[in-house]
């Protein structure tokens, strides 16, 4: 009973940051069809800086990771995306696999190919035994910043007319642009606001593992990619759920499955994934078939 | 065509046109090959490697380029048929006695099997194609970014598969290791040719012209009676047959094989390849591919140090991936056709139509 307790728990922190993840790519992919293989190197960028700066103090650290994750953010919509509005959302994704590739040679280069370590915020890696329960401090903490930050995105959303713009925009861009939606404003909030999300699973990924290398974000971002499209990435919501789908799925399994096929845990979740998009191509969470805007 | 020439010269000349064209778009690539290779020659024994390397990712961005090139659906996956290819290999020519010793844990017999290379290069083939066959009719229902997806998780299914069973291979993340580097040069190239040949069958063959008229307007393909799906798979396993061969050449000219080298990094590397040279004709496969390596080569030259005269140029480590990673960026942004525009090469000397034209055939 402790044990399923345990692993609920796991699955639903696990969950949640993959939900969050997930949540930074539906949103830009909602506005201009971008599915963002490079945010892998936002929550690498944003790692490093909490790594690199947390001798000087939290409050200097977070700032610090969650400016570098918008600046860069908003660097690869300038520099790179916006010049190719044309494409359709397969190419975008080839060019955001390549830049994802050149920004790791570029963090090899600088930052060297071994791990930079720090103990970063390392008094909430603790476990608590509640009774007979071992819980992880991590996971609660994950759990609380997920609703925190949702709670935050929710109201901005909204509440503020650039979230209710960028909701506008995310539904139909094409009427929002003729509706007088200022266009530029509202992709390069998309890109802060994922920026944003971005930092905060790197910050919980930074206190899980102290240690950031240069593929550091990549993993994570693949099973948030894949659960953001199972979900429905066209829908916030559909991201969101069907990240965390991945992210509690994928530690359930490993929790589960008998020693000799854990090995295999990623390979049970992309068999998933195929029998998903099978078939609910469209995502789990849109009606019907729904359209697939390709 | 506003010549002043009489209807029946313009009718012959057409005709000898449309008969030639084809012709010349297929003799053109293999001759294009054939000097790259003897041209690579020249330079002595140092390259033969590299210009081997070159010819094994030629083929397999062939390879993909006959599914993605007619259907225009994006695949992360085909390195999945790729690596069972390799793997086939691998296992059917290591020494026995070494296959022994190392592959412990392999099925029986599997651990007695072996074949000749060119042998085990066709089996590979087939094991390629028969991986294609049974996820073609689930994956080639998805289009754009689903397809994308799906295709990449087959590519992790596959990869997980053969790092951990160790039934059918080493113990995990272990390598196969001594393998036969018997393939030259002279065959790989043979290898080429012979693949780009049949790619060009394949894109004049029925399937691939339906797949195309499908490409080009999703609405109007089916309505006219096309199963866009089955023509799908048709193309899919003979592209996935296409990629096991060109797997095992890799395995015979790599001599090591190891499921970490089939993952993400190799699928950016022929994907970037394919874009640069324009993934909508075979011509763009070639040209990606070769100009793509030429690039690499020189650049790994340089990261060594590369003495021209009596200056040795040399550029930082890293700097090669960097720059690979800026043209694959810096093509989709400003040439998102690639290098050749998506088109096949059309006889020298004679105008083309602007691109956007349609042609007929009256």
């Amino acid at each position: 009973m402790n044990q399923l307790i345990q692993s609920l728990l796991d699955a639903i922190s696990q969950g949640a940051i993959l939900g969050l993840a997930a949540l930074a790519i539906g949103l830009v992919f909602g506005v201009i069809r971008l599915a963002n293989f490079a945010m892998a190197e936002i929550i690498t960028g944003a790692g490093y800086a909490l790594v690199l700066t947390w001798q000087w103090g939290w409050y200097v650290a977070i700032p610090t990771a969650i400016v570098a994750a918008v600046l860069l953010s908003l660097l690869m919509e300038i520099l790179v995306f916006s010049h190719l509005r044309k494409g359709g959302p397969a190419t975008l994704l080839i060019a955001s696999f390549g830049l994802s590739f050149l920004i790791q040679q570029v963090y090899s280069v600088v930052f060297g190919n071994d791990v930079r370590t720090a103990p970063v915020a390392s008094n909430l890696a603790q476990t608590w035994d509640i009774g007979s329960l071992r819980v992880q401090s991590l996971s609660i903490v994950s759990i609380v910043l997920t609703a925190i930050m949702l709670a935050i995105l929710l109201w901005f959303l909204r509440k503020t007319s650039l979230g209710l713009q960028l909701q506008a925009a995310a539904m139909d861009f094409t009427t929002a642009r003729l509706i007088g939606i200022p266009a530029k404003r509202v992709i390069a909030v998309s890109f802060a606001v994922s920026g944003i999300l971005a930092a905060a699973v790197a910050f919980v990924l930074t206190v899980q593992s102290g240690a950031v290398g240069p593929t550091f974000g990549v993993n994570i971002t693949v099973l948030a990619l894949v659960g953001a499209v199972i979900g429905g990435i066209d829908k916030l919501v559909g991201s969101l759920v069907g990240g965390f789908l991945v992210g509690f799925a994928t530690s359930m399994l490993s929790t589960w499955l008998p020693q000799d096929v854990s090995n295999f845990r990623d390979a049970f979740v992309f068999v998933l994934v195929i029998i998903v998009l099978a078939f609910k191509p469209a995502g789990l969470f849109i009606q019907g078939r729904g359209v697939v805007r390709t | 065509m506003m010549m002043n020439t009489g209807k029946d010269t313009m009718d012959t000349r057409n005709t000898l046109r449309w008969r030639l064209a084809p012709a010349w778009s297929l003799l053109s690539l293999l001759l294009i090959v054939v000097a790259v290779t003897e041209l690579n020659n020249m330079f002595g024994s140092s390259m033969q490697s590299q210009m081997q390397f070159a010819l094994v990712n030629l083929i397999i961005v062939v390879a993909l380029q006959i599914f993605v090139g007619n259907s225009g659906v994006l695949s992360f996956g085909h390195i999945a048929f790729v690596s069972v290819g390799a793997w086939t290999v691998g296992l059917l020519t290591l020494d026995p006695a070494l296959k022994q010793s190392l592959l412990s844990g392999l099925y029986p017999f599997l651990s007695t099997a072996s074949a000749p290379w060119l042998v085990a290069v066709f089996i590979g083939g087939v094991v390629g194609l028969v991986l294609a066959l049974v996820v073609a009719p689930i994956l080639m229902r998805l289009n754009g970014l689903q397809a994308g997806i799906a295709t990449f998780a087959l590519l992790g299914v596959v990869n997980q598969v053969l790092t951990y069973w160790s039934g059918i291979g080493p113990q995990s993340g272990q390598s196969m290791a001594g393998l036969p580097t018997d393939l030259n040069l002279q065959e790989t190239m043979l290898f080429a040719l012979a693949t780009i040949v049949f790619a060009w069958l394949i894109q004049r063959s029925r399937p691939a012209r339906l797949l195309r008229a499908a490409r080009e307007d999703g609405v109007a393909a089916p309505a006219s009676g096309i199963n866009v799906v089955t023509q799908r798979v048709i193309i899919f396993a003979i592209s996935g047959f296409v990629a096991g061969i060109a797997g095992g050449l890799f395995a015979l000219t790599n001599g090591v094989v190891s499921a970490n080298l089939f993952f993400v990094d190799f699928t950016f590397l022929t994907l970037a390849m394919l874009v640069l040279g324009g993934a909508f004709s075979l011509f763009g496969a070639v040209v990606g591919a070769l100009v793509f390596s030429l690039i690499n080569v020189l650049l790994t030259n340089l990261e060594n140090g590369l003495t021209v005269g009596s200056t040795t140029l040399t550029i930082p480590n890293g700097s090669r991936t960097i720059v690979l990673g800026l043209v694959l960026v810096l093509m989709l942004m400003y040439k998102p056709r690639g290098l050749t525009g998506g088109r096949e090469l059309a006889w020298p000397l004679r105008k083309q139509p602007p691109p956007g034209t349609i042609v007929t055939n009256d």
